[in-house]
């Protein structure tokens, strides 16, 4: 399979800040990649090298198999992290524009920007002035402007900042429909659970290093807790002698549940008919590894880290709020 | 180039669309043309015909004479007719020419000076005797003027000669003179009129009581002014001053004005764009260079259009006077090629300030070394185009930035450079801005992507450097 982005040994510094550390990276043609890591992981500075925005200091890329995403910028559709339009501008102009940059020519650009504007239930926009709609609105143009030229590689920073529920799922919706047309997708996040509901590949980045690149079914697999969700139907029912059971390592309460960790040769579908048949449940669950867990795990080394440290990652992972360097 | 042409016209249309440009730039030119037409209509419009009496206290007994006389209609006239002749022989031959040769403008001239000049007062000087109550002279200034307007008994002005206004008092050498007191309201004109004729006729009571002859003195001290003639190797010609001090003047601030007017834009949108965090979507589809060199054509076209404007406007004045043959179409081919390279020069640097900062108020820093190079030429306007040979021109007319417009001040004054140093300052002009928008299109590249502290100049070429 034709690669749509390879990066090899990609480093690039800001006086004395290592942005990116020798980052080598393969993105399959048609993949959909999510790129995760906390704010100032160095994900926007790679995404920039990998459009030409900034250059390398040392290290080789591929884009689209050109050496330069310059030599293919009308294939590549960028939606930035730092999101703008022209404020005065009215939005079909916009949209014309960018279209037209991207070199989509024609009598027909208008066209097609009345139909990704009637697509996006933006149509009665098309005349007001970018100013006047609201963020969700704009970001919605701002993804337009993105996919308009239906680019072989779409490329999002941060697609879902700022965007309330229901529009984060209009634009996963969005970028599920590229996927599908063919593009390939390559979007970075510090919301792991945006990757996780979007991803077949997770790429992390921690501290300008890739800390792991694995499918979603592999990080599954090789991250797999080893523990059930077990809740009882009879809240007051004997859940301790579930310790006693073969298979089962230790029972933890979980909220109103119990999280039962199983011993490391045992396997859910042999430990859960006994469970079930000890205790009445209303719920049995196995629990999947999350990616904000396999982040923690990864970036603190196990379980030495100190439990501060691990809170403070999970903090910036969730809340967006930056890692600080050490 | 596509994409340049795409970036340009956005530019453009984003710049010329707006009400600041349709305002500032369109509405100036709109008002000159409107008071040129209205300035007319409204000196046609004759000033009201004066008449009435000026009262004189003249112990003397010598000024009144002198004084009638001067104010009598024949004289008035007489002194109007001369004043017209002055004017007209003061007028340009580049625009009397014309003037003459069609006998609208020429009736339009005429009925100009005869407007500004106003009717013919009919004045009726009323002796008062020597002793006479010089309040109760001046009671009938006070009273309003009647609602058929000012008559032959509506008194204007009293006039009150000193007892030694002709004759010094005894052992003394002292002269007096007169007090005039006149009605509210007016007309200027006469006031100066009266004063001339005191003046007139106090002068020629005292020349005859020294014994002289007033006549032959102003024969004698009389000699008029000829006009200076210019003698080349094409002929002579009358010595044009005005135009002389005009034509430089205007080539140069047609030149300032739309390199600022279309600099100026380009660092509020480059500005903009970043402020706005649009430039990294451009960034995506367009390769900083692209995006620089759009930007800046698309405000070349915009300072091209206000050259045009204004040079056009300039052109159909002298079109419409006849007078188009003053300006040597060459000199509008260099005002055109120097124009681009000064665009060049300034746009670059515009670009590249507008690139490394976050808003326009960190701009100030940055730009006023740049406004002070600009200034430079406009400060040093007067004693350039005096002496356009000197050392000083010669340098400055091959040093860029300043070498586009003091070239053009050179070829525009009255002592021209020869062509070969003309073509010379184009070549160090062209290097130049090369030199220039390579510094610029570094600084750019880097600048448009960095946020937070102001950049300073050592930021600027740092940058360039690193790029």
């Amino acid at each position: 399979m034709a690669h749509a982005i390879v990066l090899k040994n990609l480093t690039k510094t800001f006086g004395e800040t290592t942005a990116v550390s020798r980052l080598d990276l393969t993105v399959p043609t048609g993949a959909l990649y999510g790129v995760i890591g906390p704010n100032g992981a160095g994900k926007t500075t790679m995404i920039r090298m990998i459009l030409s925005i900034l250059f390398p200091d040392q290290g080789e890329l591929s884009v689209l198999g050109r050496p330069s995403a310059l030599e293919a910028k009308d294939r590549i559709g960028y939606l930035p992290e730092e999101r703008g339009l022209y404020r005065r501008m009215r939005v079909g102009d916009f949209l014309v524009y960018m279209a037209r940059l991207k070199g989509l020519d024609g009598q027909d650009v208008r066209g097609e920007v009345r139909k990704w504007l009637e697509r996006v239930d933006l149509l009665d926009c098309e005349h007001k002035r970018c100013q006047e709609l609201s963020k969700g609105m704009q970001q919605k143009v701002q993804l337009i402007a993105a996919v308009i030229h239906r680019p072989d590689l779409l490329i999002l920073d941060e697609p879902f900042s700022g965007l309330d529920p229901v529009n984060q799922r209009h634009m996963r919706d969005l970028v599920l429909q590229e996927h599908r047309r063919g593009a390939t997708i390559l979007f970075s996040t510090h919301i792991m659970t945006h990757a996780e509901q979007l991803c077949d590949h997770v790429v992390m980045i921690h501290r300008g290093e890739k800390v792991l690149d694995r499918s979603m079914a592999d990080i599954r697999d090789t991250f797999d807790p080893h523990r059930i969700l077990f809740d009882p139907l009879d809240p007051g029912s004997d859940v301790a002698k579930l310790r006693s059971l073969a298979g089962v390592m230790s029972v933890a309460s979980d909220g109103p549940a119990w999280d039962v960790a199983l011993d490391p040769s045992a396997s859910a579908a042999d430990v859960i008919p006994r469970l079930v048949a000890a205790v009445t449940p209303s719920r049995v669950e196995i629990r999947r590894p999350t990616l904000e867990d396999v982040f923690v795990s990864i970036v603190s080394g196990g379980a030495a880290a100190a439990a501060d440290d691990n809170a403070r990652l999970r903090a910036a992972l969730r809340d967006g709020g930056s890692e600080v360097r050490r | 180039m596509k994409k340049i042409l795409h970036v340009a016209g956005r530019e453009f249309m984003a710049t010329v669309t707006t009400k600041g440009f349709v305002f500032g730039i369109l509405i100036a030119p709109a008002l000159i043309g409107l008071l040129i037409f209205l300035v007319p209509r409204y000196l046609t419009k004759a000033p009201p015909k004066v008449e009435g009496q000026v009262a004189v206290i003249d112990p003397t007994g010598a000024v009144v004479e002198g004084l009638a006389a001067y104010l009598t209609p024949e004289r008035f006239a007489e002194r109007r007719a001369k004043t017209k002749r002055d004017i007209e022989e003061a007028t340009p031959a580049a625009l009397r020419g014309p003037a003459a040769a069609s006998p609208d403008a020429q009736a339009a001239m005429k009925q100009s000076i005869e407007t500004a000049l106003g009717s013919v007062p009919r004045l009726h000087v009323v002796v008062l005797p020597g002793g006479s109550d010089q309040e109760a002279a001046k009671e009938p200034l006070k009273l309003p003027l009647p609602d058929r307007g000012a008559g032959p008994d509506t008194r204007l002005a009293v006039i009150i000669v000193d007892a030694d206004a002709v004759r010094p008092a005894d052992g003394t050498e002292a002269f007096g003179t007169y007090q005039l007191f006149v009605r509210d309201k007016l007309d200027d004109r006469l006031v100066d009129d009266l004063h001339a004729a005191m003046r007139e006729a106090i002068v020629a009571s005292r020349l005859q009581v020294a014994g002289f002859d007033a006549g032959r003195i102003t024969v004698l001290t009389s000699v008029p002014r000829p006009d200076s003639r210019t003698v080349t190797a094409g002929g002579e010609r009358k010595t044009n001053k005005e135009l002389n001090i005009i034509l430089p003047a205007a080539f140069m601030i047609l030149l300032l004005v739309s390199v600022m007017t279309s600099g100026q834009y380009l660092l509020t949108s480059t500005v903009e764009e970043k402020s706005n965090r649009v430039v990294e979507v451009l960034l995506s589809a367009v390769s900083p260079m692209e995006l620089m060199t759009g930007k800046i054509l698309g405000q070349m076209a915009v300072g091209l259009l206000v050259l045009v404007l204004y040079a056009g406007l300039g052109l159909l004045a002298l079109v419409s006077f006849a007078t188009l043959g003053l300006v040597d179409p060459f000199l509008l081919v260099f005002l055109l090629i120097f124009f681009v390279l000064a665009f060049f020069m300034f746009a670059s640097m515009m670009a590249a300030v507008g690139s490394a900062v976050n808003e326009m108020r960190e701009a100030q820093s940055l730009m006023t070394p740049i406004m002070m190079v600009l200034m430079v030429p406009w400060i040093l306007w007067m004693p350039l185009s005096r002496e356009p040979n000197s050392l000083l021109a010669i340098v400055l007319s091959f040093v860029p930035p300043f070498s586009s417009f003091v070239m053009l001040l050179r070829m525009t004054s009255v002592s021209p450079p020869p062509m070969w140093q003309a073509w010379v300052s184009v070549g160090i002009g062209a290097a130049g801005v090369y030199a220039t928008l390579w510094f610029a299109a570094k600084v750019f590249k880097v600048g448009l992507l960095m946020y937070g502290k102001p950049p300073t100049f050592g930021t600027l070429v740092r940058w360039a450097r690193m790029s």
